[in-house]
C-alpha cells in the first residue's frame, strides 16, 4: 500500500510539471486536457506524440482509477469511450463521473506509461459556449449618434443550470466589425447584458463564452453576433457636440446691449451721472445766471458795478442834467458871492448849510423855489453878515423873480424847446437892458451890504461849481480857475482890480458865467465901490472860473487891459447841453466870435437863434 | 429633530442591510424564544442556499489566495491523495445519486458536513492568526466562514425541522484530527496542512451547496425549478 502510494506519487508528481500546461516537444503522446463542460461528465485529450512518418507499435491506452472512500483499492481501468470525444480523446459519461473524487488517469502506450494525471473533476469545468445570442435595441441617444442594446443568451444547453447544479458566469466581448480588438466586459451571472453607446452608423460583433463562477478557466466562445444597428436620422446633429459658442456670445451681446441701453435712457440720474458724466459748463464768475433769467436787473447791476469799467447810463445823464442845471444858478449867485465864498469862509458850518442848502439849490431851476432859497442863505452867513449871503440869496431871488419875469416874457420869444433851465440864461443874454437893472438892483443891494460883505462873501461870488484844484494849508479850497488862495483874496479889497475886471468884455465871461460878466460891466462904470464891490465878485468869478483869468486880474490893474485882452479865459468847465431839437453846442464864448454883445452875455448857453447867427 | 433622526436611522439601516445582503446577511427568522414562528421553506431554502454559495466563494477565494501566496514551488500535488476528514461520510458523488438520495438523508448529510466542519474552521482562525505575516485576505474570509458556517447550520437545522419535524438524529460528524498538523513546526508541514485544510473546505461548500440548491429546487419546486 505504501509502495503504491508512493509510485502513484512518484508518478504524479513526474506528470504534475506535464500536465501544468506546458507545451512539450517530446514524442510521446500526452495530455492535452481534461474537461468537464457540465460537471457530470468529463473527457481528456492527449496528443499523439507522431513522428513523421512513425508511429508508435502499440495504441495508446488510458486509464483511470479513482479513489473512493479512502482506499486505493480499484485498479487501473481503462478508458470506456475512446469516440466519443473524438481522436485521442476518452470521454467519461456520467456514469463514470464522480465528483468531489480524485482521479488519476494515465496514458499508456505499447504498455508503457507515458503519461499520467490527476484531478478532481470539479477542478476541470470548462462549459460549453452560450447559445442562442440575440440583440434588442434599448434607445437611441437624442443626438441620434448612439444607441444602446441589450444582448441576451442562453447557457449552454448541457449545463444544468436551472437546478444550480452548476453555477455559469458569462463574459461579453463585442467590437466594431473593422476592429481588432475585442472589448470586454465584466462577467456577468445573468443571461442578458446591456451593451451602451453603441455607435449607429458602425456594425459590431458580439460574443460571449461562460466559466464556472470560481474557476478561471472559461469554455469556448460562442458564434459571433452581428450587430447591425438602424440608420441614423437625416437630420442627425454633428458627430461631436460642440459647446454653442456662438449661440453663447450673441446673447452674451445681446444682454449687455440691453443693460447698457437702459443705464443710458433710464430716468435715474444717479445711474446716468455714472456712465455719461456731465460736460462742465462755463461759468461766468460771480454772476447766478440765474439772475438774469430772473431779470433782476438791480442785483446783477450791484454785481457789475464792482468793476470799475461798468457804470450805468443813466448815472451819467443825471449827472450832466445837474452840472448844467447848476450853471445856471451859480451865474445868478455870482456877483453876491456864491458857494466859493462860503466854501472858503472859516465858518464851516455854514459853509456845509451853504452847500447844503446850495445842494438844494443844485439840480434844480433857480427860476423855482426861490423861498427855500433865500431862507437857507439867510441862515447862513459866510462874511459875518446875513445881508452878504442874503445878498446873492436876494441876488438870486431878484434873478429869480427876474428870470420869473423873464421867463414870463420869453415864454413866447424862445418857443423853442430849451429846458427851463436855460431860460434866464436866454433870457439874460437876450435882455441886457433888464440886466443893468439887475446888476443895478445887484449894485444896490450890495452897496447897502458892503459893508457887511467881507471877504469871503465876495469871494462867495463864484459859481456853484468849482474845481477844487488844491486844499491850502490853512484849510480853505482853492479852486481851480484861480490859483492865488481865495482865502487871500477880498473881493472888498480888490475894488481896482474889479473894476478893472469890469470891463465890458463879454467875451471874457466863462461859458457859463454869463450874468456874471454882465455884473462886472456894469458895475464896474458907474460906481468903483460898488466895483470894488463887485469887481472882487466878478474877480473872484473869474479867478474860480479861469486860472487865467486870476492871473490877469491880479496883474491888471485896469479894465482896459482886461478888456484888451484877448486871451479869453478859456473855463475849465465847458458845458455842452444838447437840445433836443435842433442839437445845439454850448460853445465858450471865447472860442467864437462874438458879434453881438448880446451874444457876448451868453452864459455859454447858446440857443439856436444865436447859433443860427454865429454859423452861416 | 425627529425627521434627521428617523431619516438616519433609515439610512442606517439600509447601508447595514445592503452590507448584510452582500455578507449573506440573514433576515431575521424568528426572534428568539419565539416558538410558534413559522417561516416559509422557500424563505429558509433561499437563505440556506444563499450562505452555501456565499460560503463556497469565501472558501475558493481563500484556497486561492493561500495557493498563490505559499503553495507555489512547493509541490503541494499531494491533493490529490491526501483525504479529507470529511470522506467518510457518504455523501452523493454526482447529481443523479444527490437527486436520487432522499432529501431526508441529504439534510441530514449536509448537517453532519457542516458539523464537522465547526472545529476546523475554529481553530483555522486561531492558527491563521497565529501564522507569520498573516495575510489578512485568508484571515477574514476565515473568520467570516466560521461564522457563516454556523448560521448555516441553524438554518438547516430549522428546516430539518420543518421537513421531518419530530426527528432528531444524534449529532453525527467527523471528528477532525489535523490541528496537530497545523501547529507542526515545521513549516512545509504547517503548510501543507493548511493547504489541505483549505482544499477540503473548498470542496465541502462546493458539495454543500450543490445539495443545497438540489434540494431546494425538488422540495420548494417540486422539480421544476
Amino acid at each position: 500500500m505504501d509502495l503504491w502510494q508512493l509510485l502513484l506519487t512518484l508518478a504524479v508528481a513526474g506528470s504534475g510539471s506535464a500536465f501544468s500546461g506546458s507545451e512539450d516537444s517530446s514524442e510521446k503522446p500526452k495530455f492535452t486536457k481534461c474537461r468537464s463542460p457540465e460537471l457530470e461528465t468529463f473527457s481528456c485529450h492527449w496528443t499523439d506524440g507522431v513522428r513523421h512518418g512513425l508511429k508508435n507499435a502499440g495504441s495508446v491506452q488510458l486509464f483511470y482509477i479513482r479513489r473512493s472512500t479512502q482506499e486505493w483499492t480499484q485498479e487501473w481501468k481503462e478508458c470506456p469511450d475512446y469516440v466519443s470525444a473524438g481522436e485521442n480523446s476518452c470521454y467519461f459519461n456520467s456514469s463514470y463521473t464522480s465528483i468531489w473524487i480524485p482521479y488519476c488517469i494515465k496514458l499508456t502506450s505499447n504498455g508503457g506509461t507515458v503519461d499520467q494525471k490527476c484531478f478532481s473533476v470539479e477542478e476541470i469545468v470548462q462549459p460549453d459556449p452560450p447559445i442562442g445570442l440575440n440583440w434588442t435595441l434599448l434607445n437611441i441617444s437624442l443626438t441620434g449618434i448612439h444607441a444602446d442594446i441589450q444582448v441576451r443568451w442562453e447557457p449552454p444547453p448541457n449545463a444544468d443550470v436551472q437546478k444550480g447544479w452548476i453555477v455559469l458566469k458569462y463574459e461579453l466581448q463585442y467590437k466594431e466589425v473593422n476592429e481588432s480588438q475585442w472589448k470586454m466586459m465584466d462577467p456577468v451571472l445573468s443571461t442578458s447584458v446591456p451593451v451602451y453607446s453603441l455607435r449607429l452608423d458602425k456594425e459590431y460583433e458580439v460574443r460571449v463564452r461562460s466559466r464556472q463562477r470560481n474557476s478561471e478557466k472559461y469554455g469556448e466562445f460562442s458564434e459571433v453576433l452581428y450587430v447591425t444597428l438602424p440608420q441614423m436620422s437625416p437630420f442627425a446633429c454633428e458627430e461631436d457636440f460642440q459647446f454653442p459658442w456662438f449661440l453663447i456670445i450673441i446673447f452674451g451681446i445681446f444682454g449687455l446691449t440691453m443693460i447698457l441701453f437702459l443705464f443710458i435712457f433710464s430716468k435715474q440720474q444717479r445711474i446716468k451721472m455714472l456712465i455719461l458724466p456731465p460736460v462742465p459748463v462755463p461759468k461766468i464768475k460771480g454772476i447766478d445766471p440765474d439772475l438774469l433769467k430772473e431779470g433782476k436787473l438791480e442785483e446783477v447791476n450791484t454785481i457789475l458795478a464792482i468793476h470799475d469799467n461798468y457804470k450805468p447810463e443813466f448815472y451819467n445823464d443825471d449827472s450832466w442834467v445837474e452840472f448844467i442845471e447848476l450853471d445856471i444858478d451859480d451865474l445868478d449867485e455870482k456877483t453876491e458871492g456864491s458857494d466859493t465864498d462860503r466854501l472858503l469862509s472859516n465858518d464851516h458850518e455854514k459853509s456845509l448849510n451853504i452847500l447844503g442848502a446850495k445842494d438844494d439849490d443844485s439840480g434844480r431851476t433857480s427860476c423855482y423855489e426861490p423861498d427855500i432859497l433865500e431862507t437857507d442863505f439867510n441862515a447862513s452867513d459866510v462874511c459875518d453878515g446875513t445881508s452878504e449871503v442874503a445878498q446873492p440869496q436876494r441876488l438870486k431871488g431878484e434873478v429869480d423873480l427876474l428870470c420869473l419875469d423873464q421867463k414870463n416874457q420869453n415864454n413866447s420869444p424862445s418857443t423853442d424847446t430849451t429846458p427851463t433851465t436855460q431860460q434866464p440864461s436866454i433870457i439874460l443874454a437876450k435882455e441886457n437892458k433888464p440886466r443893468p437893472l439887475l446888476i443895478s438892483g445887484t449894485e444896490s443891494t450890495q452897496q447897502a451890504a458892503h459893508t457887511q460883505l467881507s471877504n469871503p462873501s465876495s469871494l462867495a461870488n463864484i459859481d456853484f461849481y468849482a474845481q477844487v484844484s488844491d486844499i491850502t494849508p490853512a484849510g480853505s479850497v482853492v479852486l481851480s480857475p484861480g490859483q492865488k488862495n481865495k482865502a487871500g483874496i477880498s473881493p472888498c479889497d480888490m475894488p481896482p482890480e474889479v473894476a478893472s475886471l469890469c470891463q465890458a468884455n463879454f467875451i471874457m465871461d466863462n461859458a457859463y458865467f454869463c450874468e456874471a460878466d454882465a455884473k462886472k460891466c456894469i458895475t464896474v462904470a458907474p460906481h468903483v465901490e460898488a466895483e470894488s464891490r463887485v469887481e472882487p465878485s466878478f474877480n473872484q468869478e473869474d479867478i474860480y472860473i479861469t486860472t487865467e483869468s486870476l492871473t490877469t486880474t491880479a496883474g491888471q490893474s485896469g479894465t482896459t487891459e482886461r478888456a484888451v485882452s484877448s486871451e479869453m479865459p478859456v473855463p475849465d468847465y465847458t458845458s455842452i447841453h444838447i437840445i433836443q431839437s435842433p442839437r445845439g453846442l454850448v460853445l465858450n464864448a471865447t472860442a467864437l466870435p462874438l458879434p453881438d454883445k448880446e451874444f457876448l452875455s451868453s452864459c455859454g448857453y447858446v440857443s439856436t437863434d444865436q447859433l443860427n447867427k454865429i454859423m452861416p | 429633530s425627529d425627521n434627521t433622526a428617523g431619516s438616519l436611522l433609515l439610512l442606517l439601516l439600509l447601508v447595514s442591510d445592503l452590507l448584510l445582503c452582500q455578507s449573506v446577511a440573514s433576515l431575521p427568522i424568528c426572534p428568539s424564544g419565539a416558538v410558534n414562528c413559522q417561516v416559509s421553506l422557500r424563505d429558509l431554502f433561499d437563505r440556506a442556499v444563499i450562505l452555501s454559495h456565499y460560503i463556497h466563494n469565501l472558501s475558493s477565494e481563500m484556497f486561492n489566495e493561500f495557493d498563490k501566496r505559499y503553495a507555489q514551488g512547493r509541490g503541494f500535488i499531494t491533493k490529490a491523495i491526501n483525504s479529507c476528514h470529511t470522506s467518510s461520510l457518504s455523501t452523493p458523488e454526482d447529481k443523479e445519486q444527490a437527486q436520487q438520495i432522499h432529501h431526508e438523508d441529504l439534510l441530514n448529510l449536509i448537517l453532519r458536513v457542516l458539523r464537522s466542519w465547526n472545529d476546523p474552521l475554529y481553530h483555522l482562525v486561531t492558527e491563521v492568526r497565529g501564522m507569520q505575516e498573516a495575510p489578512d485576505a485568508i484571515l477574514s474570509r476565515a473568520i467570516e466562514i466560521e461564522e457563516q458556517n454556523r448560521r448555516l447550520l441553524e438554518g438547516m437545522e430549522k428546516i430539518v425541522g420543518q421537513v421531518h419535524p419530530g426527528i432528531r438524529e444524534n449529532e453525527v460528524y467527523s471528528v477532525w484530527s489535523g490541528l496537530p498538523s497545523l501547529q507542526m513546526a515545521d513549516e512545509d508541514t504547517r503548510l501543507f496542512a493548511f493547504y489541505n485544510l483549505l482544499h477540503c473546505l473548498r470542496r465541502d461548500s462546493h458539495k454543500i451547496d450543490n445539495y443545497l440548491k438540489l434540494l431546494k429546487c425538488r422540495i420548494v419546486y417540486d422539480s421544476n425549478c
